[in-house]
């Protein structure tokens, strides 16, 4: 049994190396962009003459950037809550179940994501109108809630496919009903694909930048502002606007993880 | 940009709006008639100069809403969306743009009689022949812009950038440069012909004949070219990463490397070359008609107003003396020896249909090739 | 279902173990819900019913209105409609894709490089998810799986800047290689299908990790011991273990990483060269350059759906053979 510990150990070191290597491949770009921040000119790239915090200081004292940061996180949640709840239960319809019609209805839910951005931001804009919905923070958070669906009913589908039969059976031998069934033990399953796909459609809305510019009103949201901002240039404010944003959604982020686990553990208890 | 913000800030502070306040009694005199309400603007960013739009908010009670646009298709898109109820009052066209927007009925002639400021415009923008269409003027120049040679100095001498040749030559292999559109106009240029068409319009085979050639001309020198590009932060970024030595791009972004301290220079090369103007429009059926004059009259009525945007934008203002208000950097990287002038044309909008019939699958067919 | 009858006909309170005090037990035994569990779940079809309504609406409505209204304006020969014109229906701007050989090339491009940097995606991320879900401690899998989602919450703009910065002639890696005296002349990285292929995997890999993360955390890790007790080599053990089991987090990696590949705009359009158009710049180019072609751009992108919807279509039928063929 030696020999499987020593193989074990060899292959642990190989995976753990490509774990860092890719660790670095995601993070020197991110690094780059950092130090590109504190640049003293109105250009990113090498070679740094000299540093400054004046773009820092620009972004905090920019009361702008920071509604525009708030406006856009508050569309990233509003239109994450609906697509979770809609993606799911397109997923739970959808996955181990037969019924007329059901391939057509996969090909509906997907849809959303296969049609490029420009195109599908058109499409939303002429509808939009059709249904009388005015340009604004509800009509990005309606585009961004359909666009994200298919993503969440993909991931949540994955691991539906994955819940033993059995579990759902044993809860139902003990007298739950169908829907008590679902809340207690499919939804609890749920929980890490949920968590995942929510992660997924924060992305998606908060780099969305064609729905946003052809559905919003005259408050742009972050990559809206930063495209605007482009054309003057790849200038180290953007980085330093990035550069704020990245940490202030982190620290939300490790906010909500610490919170979810908390509420986790005192509902065990 | 916040530094260049915060100059800009200081700089109107202290000086510009001294004049801009002598200038306001006018306007202000008829929007307190109107009374007050808003204005929807579309336009670039830093186009509508923060410090005077503060200004112009509250002296006049007008709520001036901005929306950043970064491209005049979308814009175009948008507003064909929108239309016959925009939301929008004033939008920003470049003047080559106006007849696809004024054959879709998207915007309203200017009446440039409202606007007591109109003549502090250079009469070479305002009264120019491309800004008059079915006898009407269409919009009100802010910017000018034009189609220059851009060379790093370090890698490139200025003899050599004065003909659009070196940007196709073994030599820079690899290390140019280029938005496809615009060099087939260019390229035209370079053959003699007429880049925008318009001497065409009756031959539809000539034309097609010689956007077939530049065509050909493009695709021959393909292997040549490092990027095909389209924004102007693309270009920027090429050389500052030299990634190229030289490459075409549009005077603004190259004059705001010039202004950080890169070694650039840029030449309207003896071929010569094309210039447009960015102007603002009133949108069809706008919502803020009135107010929309108002805002316009008083962005017209000083030059120190179109310097900050040229200081921000690094496009050449379309105001009479609005140079008097730059640094010599500035003025450096805005302006053109006369012989070079010489050789600019605008760009005509007369024959567009035709001519982008014929150029749009042409610029498919170089990138596919 | 009879079953299920069965266990509400004695509901009274003995038929839920006398145990199970908990919310969720009251709630089952409460009066008024189990009225409303009966009427939804008075039978199969209603039931059914009940759960697709809404999701069969939604879809209907949000998904396929939009892009209903795109079909139209594809077969139509101009929108928007100019005043004083007829707006008429054509086959027109479909027929101009497959009149047109300059259009099979970036079309077929996209197809091929989406492939291609899905699995380099995939090689690429698979030993990562496997190194985090079999190799690192419960404690530290979610912390190591943070770090790596970390760079994910910048923008899809300023990241692609960040690989400029990176891969450029004045670049990080030419510095670096410069310092260390490998090169004297920079390598021009940038612009090729190599620079393109680096910026999409950035964007790309966090959507096929997850997918193989939460597949390969599942994997009861007793199977594989068990195999190696049988003397079953890694890659033996990998082959006929993790890769079966793991087929559905690949299938949904790919689907993802895929489809989103074949919408990239900015991405290839800021880091490719001159020989690396993508479709959906073509499709672009229809709405930005000249305005009154939106029925074409319309049409080529409904030509690009159908495409990649077969694709991904006969993928996941493939996949689900693959597994068939190995739970038998």
């Amino acid at each position: 049994m030696n020999h499987r510990v020593e193989l074990n150990r060899g292959n642990r070191i190989f995976l753990a190396c490509i774990y860092w290597a890719f660790v670095l491949y995601v993070f020197v770009p991110l690094i780059l962009m950092i130090l590109m921040g504190f640049k003293d000119s109105k250009f990113i790239g090498f070679p740094i003459r000299s540093w400054t915090l004046d773009w820092y200081k620009g972004v905090f004292s920019d009361t702008d950037v920071m509604f525009t940061f708030g406006y856009s996180v508050a569309i990233a949640i509003l239109s994450t809550l609906i697509s979770v709840i809609v993606g799911t239960w397109i997923a739970v319809l959808l996955q181990g179940r037969k019924f007329w019609g059901r391939a057509v209805t996969f090909a509906l839910m997907v849809l959303p994501a296969l049609v490029p951005g420009i195109i599908s931001a058109i499409a939303f804009r002429i509808y939009a109108r059709m249904l009388g919905i005015e340009p604004g923070m509800g009509a990005i958070v309606w585009a961004h809630a359909v666009h994200n669906v298919p993503f969440v009913s993909l991931v949540v589908m994955a691991r539906l496919s994955t819940l033993p039969k059995s579990q759902i059976e044993a809860a139902r031998d003990l007298g739950a009903d169908p829907l008590i069934a679902f809340l207690r033990v499919t939804l609890p399953y749920l929980v890490p694909a949920i968590l995942g796909a929510s992660i997924f459609c924060l992305l998606l809305s908060l780099d969305d930048f064609v729905r946003s510019f052809f559905l919003g009103g005259y408050e742009p949201t972050l990559p809206v502002l930063i495209f605007a901002m482009l054309r003057s240039g790849m200038s180290p404010e953007i980085n330093a606007i990035a550069t704020v944003a990245l940490v202030l959604t982190a620290a939300i982020g490790i906010w909500a993880e610490r919170f979810t686990r908390r509420n986790n553990k005192e509902t065990k208890v | 940009m916040t530094k260049l913000l915060m100059n800009r800030r200081r700089f109107i502070g202290t000086t510009a709006l001294a004049g801009a306040a002598v200038a306001s009694p006018a306007y202000l005199r008829r929007a307190a008639a109107q009374g007050s309400g808003e204005v929807n603007i579309w336009t670039y960013n830093d186009f509508v100069p923060e410090s005077f739009k503060e200004q112009f908010e509250s002296e006049t009670g007008i709520k001036v809403n901005v929306r950043l646009v970064d491209d005049q298709g979308k814009q175009f898109n948008l507003l064909a969306a929108e239309q016959p109820n925009p939301t929008v009052d004033i939008m920003t066209v470049a003047g080559h743009r106006f007849l696809q927007f004024i054959n879709s009925e998207l915007l309203a002639p200017l009446d440039t009689d409202r606007l007591s400021n109109w003549g502090n415009i250079n009469p070479t923008f305002s009264e120019s022949d491309w800004a008059t269409i079915n006898g009407e003027k269409w919009g009100a120049p802010i910017l000018s812009g034009m189609e220059v040679l851009s060379y790093n100095t370090e890698l490139v001498s200025q003899e050599e950038a004065m003909t659009w040749d070196t940007l196709f030559s073994e030599e820079y292999a690899g290390q140019t440069a280029y938005i496809i559109q615009d060099m087939m106009s260019i390229v035209m240029l370079m053959m003699g012909y007429d880049g925008n068409m318009v001497e065409y319009m009756d031959d539809p085979e000539k034309a097609a004949a010689i956007v077939e050639e530049a065509k050909q001309f493009l695709i021959e020198k393909k292997p040549l070219v490092r990027k095909y590009y389209d924004s102007g932060a693309e270009v920027q970024q090429m050389f500052v990463n030299q990634d190229i030595a030289l490459g075409h791009s549009w005077n603004g972004p190259a004059a705001a490397l010039i202004n950080d301290g890169f070694p650039l220079g840029m030449t309207i090369p003896n071929e010569g070359s094309y210039g447009f103007v960015y102007t603002y429009n009133v949108a069809n059926n706008a919502p803020n008609v009135d107010n929309a004059y108002t805002f316009l009259d008083a962005i017209l009525a000083s030059p120190e107003i179109g310097a900050a945007m040229t200081k921000a934008s690094g496009f050449i203002s379309t105001y009479k003396d609005a140079s008097n208000y730059l640094t010599d950097l500035e003025k450096k990287s805005t302006s053109f020896p006369e012989e070079q002038l010489a050789n600019l044309q605008f760009f005509r909008a007369e024959a567009n249909e035709l001519k982008y019939s014929l150029v749009d699958p042409a610029v498919e067919a170089v990138k596919a090739a | 279902m009879t079953h299920d009858a069965s266990v509400r006909k004695d509901s009274g309170g003995n038929a839920v173990p006398a145990g199970d005090r908990t919310f969720w037990g009251r709630v089952a035994n409460w009066g008024p819900y189990q009225a409303f569990s009966a009427l939804l779940t008075a039978s199969p079809r209603r039931q059914f019913l009940i759960l697709a309504a809404f999701p069969i609406l939604w879809l209907l409505t949000q998904h396929l209105g939009p892009m209903l209204q795109m079909l139209r304006v594809s077969l139509t020969d101009a929108y928007p409609v100019a005043p004083g014109t007829q707006q008429e229906f054509t086959l027109e701007n479909y027929m101009r894709f497959f009149g047109d050989r300059i259009f099979w090339m970036p079309f077929f491009r996209t197809l091929t490089f989406a492939a291609v940097f899905t699995f380099c995606t995939l090689i690429i991320t698979y030993p990562v998810a496997y190194f985090l879900a079999r190799h690192v401690s419960r404690r530290n899998q979610m912390l190591m799986l943070l770090l790596l989602l970390v760079p994910f919450w910048v923008g899809e703009i300023v990241r692609t800047y960040a690989i400029m910065i990176l891969l450029g002639n004045t670049g990080a890696v030419n510095l670096v290689l410069k310092w260390l005296g490998l090169i004297d002349r920079p390598i021009p990285f940038m612009y090729t299908s190599f620079s393109m292929g680096v910026g999409i995997v950035y964007l790309t890999a966090l959507y096929m990790l997850l997918p193989l993360y939460s597949a390969l955390e599942k994997l009861p890790q007793s199977m594989n011991e068990a195999a190696a007790d049988l003397g079953a080599g890694a890659w033996t053990r990998f082959r006929r273990i993790s890769l079966p089991m793991t087929i559905e987090g690949i299938s949904s990696g790919c689907t993802l990483v895929f489809l989103i590949s074949t919408g990239f705009y900015a991405t290839p359009v800021l880091l490719g060269g001159p020989s690396t158009t993508v479709f959906a710049e073509t499709i672009a180019g229809f709405f930005h350059v000249a305005g009154d072609e939106w029925p074409t751009g319309a049409a080529f992108a409904v030509i690009m759906f159908a495409a990649a919807l077969l694709i991904t279509g006969v993928f996941q039928k493939l996949m689900n053979m693959l597994r068939k063929g190995d739970t038998k």
